[in-house]
């Protein structure tokens, strides 16, 4: 936090620095032993790894100091069951630091959404799955998302990122299978990786924008996982409701606000020369977009919903 | 075209209603049919030299210097860069500089002191001079500012698509209250009494842009590239227009394929159709393209 304002002269930057302080101050205020959830996160952190040593001290933040860290992009974790995150850092005597964000998302679930959210790739061999992207890993397990960054790519980097991930991953509790939902999703022509997981509208507009009204309903109620399809660049929506009704009700707003024009169809071509396809089973909604083809649309529909099943009791 | 903005689908967009734009910023192609909103033309700026980045957050001070001087000659049309400040600038303003301190990619301090060079140089004493991000509200200066100058890098963004001029007032009151939709209702921000009226100058910081994210939040070199540019203009909108095509195109050409940014940044477009606070379409932009020309992008 220090180094945001390392770099300019101090006569322009009291205020900030002050700003920082009492930044700071709040976030780590009340991050000492007495606390107790916040003892049993960081002991998920190993003290040390190899050559690595967990710094003395870590900072917290929550659903409402998460802006304090990473501003506007704290939403992406609000819009899921979000609790904490703790963060460290590692310090070994060679190659640079190493920052541990350490994220109870709440549940396996939105720790698999939130890994979902932005993943390009998917790799198996650390939790429920991991992806490295330069100088950042980050892997889900049970509640827990966790990202372990460099602080610079080296020659080592990328080996002791995996060496502390590995670590991390043997002291939290066992890997989770993704959402149930995300198993449902018909197997042939799915794009590997294409699968996010979400709740709420906004999240459905951050990975395919639909409406600016919520116009299907959801809500922290309710579980969706949108994917991608070949042939072309097809969207699957697959949502499940709180119960029937709400379902039904969604897809007649869906219907209304969407798909004005559909009439008694199930099927309707788009001003982009794509077709729209939507059907309901129970308490799931299932919507196919940007299909190539009519037939497309209605063989994805179909064995979407074919694939349906109730969660067991 | 009469359809309530609140209503607005993706179909929408593809029929054109909301405006060409707006659906380019959702990912759609480009509509027939334009908007009629915004008469008035935007000039902007972009000056570039290809020696001015020699990493990230590396740059050259001197050049910086050089290239924000030339630009303000060609935005104001007037002799020299002092008679652009004196325009813009009176002796008795108080000026807050509006930065931006994001760690890994924060407006250059070389950058910072060019501009607190003009303002001082316009005749502004020290002690009516501030710059700040996070602490604008706690600033006596930016408080009792009569003058603001807006300065930042543009980067990909996870929640607004990209970090931007429009979204760089967001510390002008509590954040969280612009977030729904992707950041949409950002122009707000520049109707607050503190802000109102104030915005002398914009500098979108394109010296070594960044184009995609890694996850959430996080950050990595390898998604900046040495674009060495500036984009300055009077009006934020434009500037951040002209910026995020810059970003796009370079989506492109990395990627192979148009991949629209995640969320998308409508924030723009809607700045100019439902705030009516600048120019976001490009046949109202006055684009005057300075130096290397290189792999410009637009």
């Amino acid at each position: 936090m220090a180094n945001f304002f390392a770099t300019f002269p101090p006569m322009w930057r009291s205020v900030p620095a002050l700003a920082a302080l009492a930044l700071m101050s709040t976030a780590l205020h009340g991050c000492g032993d007495r606390d107790p959830d916040r003892t049993a996160v960081i002991d998920l952190l190993p003290e040390q790894i190899g050559g690595w040593t967990r710094s003395a001290s870590a900072t917290y933040y929550d659903r409402e100091t998460i802006f304090d860290y990473i501003n506007g992009a704290g939403e992406v974790y609000r819009s899921y069951a979000f609790n904490q995150v703790v963060v460290a850092v590692y310090a070994g005597s060679q190659g640079p630091d190493i920052t541990v964000e350490l994220f109870d998302m709440g549940g396996p679930a939105d720790a698999y959404g939130v890994f979902s959210h932005a993943r390009e790739r998917e790799e198996a061999g650390i939790g429920g799955g991991y992806e490295q992207r330069g100088r950042v890993l980050c892997f889900w397990q049970d509640r827990y998302y966790v990202c372990v960054a460099s602080e610079e790519r080296t020659a080592d980097s990328d080996r002791a990122l995996l060496d502390v991930a590995r670590a991390i991953s043997q002291r939290l509790p066992p890997a989770s299978d993704p959402p149930d939902l995300v198993a449902m999703l018909p197997g042939d022509g799915l794009v590997a990786s294409s699968q996010r997981f979400f709740h709420l509208h906004q999240s459905l507009n951050y990975h395919y924008y639909l409406a600016r009204e919520n116009i299907l309903e959801l809500s922290s109620e309710t579980d969706a996982v949108l994917a991608r399809y070949a042939p072309g660049s097809t969207y699957l929506l697959l949502v499940r409701y709180a119960s029937d009704s709400d379902a039904a009700g969604a897809l007649t707003s869906f219907k209304r606000g969407y798909l004005p024009d559909a009439g008694e169809s199930r099927t309707v071509e788009t001003e982009n020369g794509m077709f729209v396809s939507y059907g309901s089973r129970d308490r799931f909604v299932v919507v196919v977009l940007d299909a190539v083809s009519e037939t497309a649309a209605n063989d994805l529909l179909q064995a979407t919903l074919n694939g349906l099943r109730q969660p067991p009791n | 075209m009469a359809k309530d903005n609140a209503a607005l689908t993706r179909r929408d967009f593809m029929k054109g209603v909301g405006g060409a734009f707006l659906g380019m910023a959702v990912g759609m192609p480009e509509p027939a049919c334009g908007r009629v909103t915004q008469p008035a033309t935007s000039r902007v700026v972009l000056i570039r030299n290809e020696h001015v980045v020699s990493g990230l957050n590396d740059y050259d001070g001197d050049l910086i210097q050089a290239m924000l001087d030339e630009a303000l000659v060609a935005l104001f049309g007037l002799e020299s860069p002092s008679d652009c400040w004196a325009q813009m600038i009176r002796p008795d303003d108080v000026v807050g500089i509006k930065s931006n301190v994001w760690r890994y990619l924060p407006t250059p301090p070389e950058l910072e002191q060019a501009i607190v060079r003009g303002v001082l140089g316009a005749g502004v004493s020290e002690e009516n001079v501030a710059i700040s991000d996070r602490g604008v509200l706690q600033s006596e200066v930016f408080r009792r500012s009569t003058a603001l100058i807006n300065t930042r890098p543009m980067r990909t963004h996870a929640w607004s698509g990209v970090g931007s001029l429009l979204k760089n007032y967001i510390t002008f009151d509590r954040p969280p209250d612009y977030h729904d939709d992707a950041c949409a209702s950002l122009a707000k921000l520049w109707e607050l009494p503190i802000t109102r009226g104030k915005t002398r100058l914009n500098v979108l910081v394109m010296l070594t842009p960044q184009f995609h994210n890694i996850g959430p939040h996080h950050f990595d070199p390898s998604y900046t590239w040495p674009y060495g540019g500036l984009i300055v203009s009077r009006d934020p909108v434009a500037a951040d227009a002209v910026g995020l095509r810059i970003i796009q195109q370079k989506r492109r050409l990395v990627f192979g394929e148009d991949r629209p940014l995640q969320p998308t940044a409508h924030h723009i477009a809607l700045a100019d159709t439902e705030y009516g606070l600048g120019n976001a379409a490009m046949d109202k932009i006055e684009l005057v393209r300075l130096g290397w020309t290189d792999d410009s992008l637009i």
